[in-house]
């Protein structure tokens, strides 16, 4: 259980994270999602202690992180995957963390064996591929049995089977009841692996619940539809609520109304159609839309306050 | 064809509580500097590098001997030469690469990243900071015991030539080993503690070396009362005071000081920056 109450985070006159607020609960993989800037890393650093907050509060399973008594079994962090001196060996790198916590070494050869690491585990960190740094990371991260995952970019430098392992990796740990929040910016890699989402753009959250309800929050389904008498269609569809539009001609995009709908409509008024077809927004799609209006809001919000101000 | 398909009810086991023993402790945070220090190759290289050193220099001087017993106007100065200065003779050198060492042993975490691991293992950091004191301290203890050792055993054939070889019961031979210990034990805090301040291992080393070694030199050359009272206030100066340093000896600077206000300006020049880095590590961001 991660809670955010009004986390700001400011460096100099810019602000990373702007005033946010949120839960991430145990029991499902929480995916972080937002462009690069939007102050993903910065959260996750604060949620770890690692940063301080410039105002507001973060706890862990319902302390600061730093207020635990062991603080590797309430939260396990992979944050980049250079957080490791790169002149000492993988298991070596482990032992140092494991040796504060008291862990036993047979933790250590787990987590390296869990993470494929055995045959490399005697080599120094120097000469890892950036996907083996990412499994080392997550082999710390792991280190102390932890009731909460924090993972940024976690696959990011894996090859497909590395990808696979962390879904799975992150499913499991979830289903044990595990708090699970991962970042990426990789959206469709969210709509395999998170169930939760909580989108952030410009330090501020810009939507929070379940995957597909953030998507049709977003954007509602069109309804595609190719006629040759397109215009005349595009007419007698009733006009309250409903969005059309023309990407080209013949085609119709059709919002706030299904398909049905629009065959009906059609069949009454004799109007031929050659493709008439529902469509659900993408996550890509709906990720772009907020993004978007988050810097569109936050240019007109501080236009506003200045406007206000005077 | 209609087959429904029923995904299986995910299995939600209540929040584990940690099976695995897992029980931090200082001891523990101990051990894992420990075993930060000795995993990386740097270190043993700093470690047979200031043995080399300090073995090579005292046996560079105890062979220097040859030539002021050759020389008259030397003569005088051999007769109030001290067996146990030759031995610790390399010390100044010694004292570089201690600086380094101590001075990586942080900003080598900040300049890899490594301390954010660290620092998400010990959340509350301080212990992290005094743990790497007590690992650096107790290496230098060792590799400097070890250096003078051996440069006792090398030095031994040529100082008996003059009858010099330190006696190991007296007083003065042991307050010369044990103060270069100290020293080299301070000036490797001392670097910790830049190094904690400054966070750069070039930034950190660079300080650590004037402050050392550079300043007692540059200055010790104005003949102003000021300056020479600031002289007598720097590291090795101040290590002269203990070092019993007489003329001819290495570590002779002609120090202002008491052998004890000397011990404890040493021990500040330790200690104060270690404090400074604890108290700018707490409140900065990792």
């Amino acid at each position: 259980m991660i809670e955010a109450h009004e986390l700001t985070k400011r460096y100099g006159d810019k602000t990373a994270v702007d005033g946010i607020s949120f839960t991430i609960a145990p029991g499902s993989v929480t995916g972080f999602l937002g462009p690069n800037g939007a102050g993903k890393s910065t959260t996750m650093r604060m949620i770890m202690g690692l940063d301080r907050p410039t105002t507001g509060t973060v706890t862990v399973n319902g302390k600061p992180y730093a207020k635990h008594r062991s603080p590797l079994s309430e939260a396990g962090a992979l944050l980049d995957a250079k957080a490791m001196h790169p002149g000492r060996t993988a298991r070596s790198h482990l032992r140092t963390m494991a040796a504060t916590h008291n862990i036993p070494a047979a933790r250590v050869d787990e987590v390296i064996e869990m993470t494929g690491l055995s045959t490399v585990a005697g080599r120094r960190v120097g000469g890892f591929s950036l996907g083996m740094g990412q499994r080392l990371g997550i082999a710390s991260a792991m280190l102390g049995d932890p009731r909460t995952l924090i993972l940024d970019e976690p696959v990011n430098g894996l090859d497909p089977e590395g990808v696979q392992w962390v879904r799975r990796l992150v499913r499991s740990l979830a289903d044990q009841g595990r708090t699970v929040f991962l970042s990426s910016h990789l959206m469709s890699e969210m709509a395999q692996t998170a169930d939760q989402l909580l989108v952030i753009g410009r330090g501020r959250i810009l939507a929070a619940g379940p995957v597909q309800e953030v998507i049709d929050s977003v954007s509602g389904a069109t309804v595609r539809v190719r006629a040759p008498r397109a215009g005349e269609l595009a007419a007698l569809v009733p006009a309250g609520g409903v969005t059309v539009s023309s990407p080209k001609p013949g085609t119709l995009e059709l919002r706030g109304i299904d398909a049905a709908q629009v065959g009906e409509i059609a069949g009454a008024h004799g109007i031929t159609l050659h493709e008439l077809s529902p469509r659900n927004a993408s996550l890509e799609e709906a990720y772009m839309s907020l993004t978007q209006d988050s810097v569109e809001y936050r240019s007109d919000s501080s236009f506003a306050a200045k406007g206000a101000n005077r | 064809m209609s087959t429904t398909v029923t995904a299986p009810a995910p299995v939600r086991t209540p929040s584990p509580r940690p099976v695995l023993p897992a029980r931090p402790s200082f001891v523990g945070v101990l051990r894992g500097e420990w075993i930060k220090l000795l995993s990386l190759r740097s270190t043993w290289w700093i470690l047979a590098v200031t043995i080399a050193l300090i073995t090579g220099i005292s046996l560079a001087v105890a062979y220097s001997l040859d030539a002021m017993a050759a020389d008259p106007a030397q003569a005088s100065s051999l007769a109030t030469t001290n067996g146990a200065d030759v031995v610790s003779g390399g010390f100044q050198l010694g004292m570089v690469s201690v600086s380094v060492l101590g001075a990586l042993l942080i900003t080598g975490e900040y300049s890899t990243g490594m301390i954010r691991s660290t620092l998400a293992a010990v959340p509350t950091r301080v212990p992290v900071l005094a743990a790497k004191a007590i690992a650096v301290a107790v290496l230098t203890v060792a590799v400097s015991a070890v250096s003078i050792a051996v440069s006792y055993l090398v030095t031994m054939p040529q100082l008996g030539t003059y009858d010099l070889v330190p006696a190991l019961d007296q007083a003065r031979t042991w307050q010369v080993f044990g103060g270069t210990v100290f020293f080299l034990v301070a000036a490797a805090l001392f670097a910790l503690g830049v190094g904690t301040l400054l966070r750069s291992s070039a930034g950190a080393i660079t300080v650590a070396l004037t402050v050392l070694l550079l300043l007692p030199g540059i200055l010790s050359f104005i003949r102003v009362g000021w300056v020479e009272t600031i002289v007598d206030y720097l590291p090795l100066p101040a290590a002269g005071a203990f070092l019993g340093g007489n003329q001819g000896s290495l570590s002779s600077a002609g120090s202002g000081l008491t052998a004890t206000t000397g011990v404890l300006v040493v021990a500040a020049y330790a200690l104060v920056p270690l404090v400074a880095g604890a108290v700018v590590m707490r409140r900065r961001d990792a």
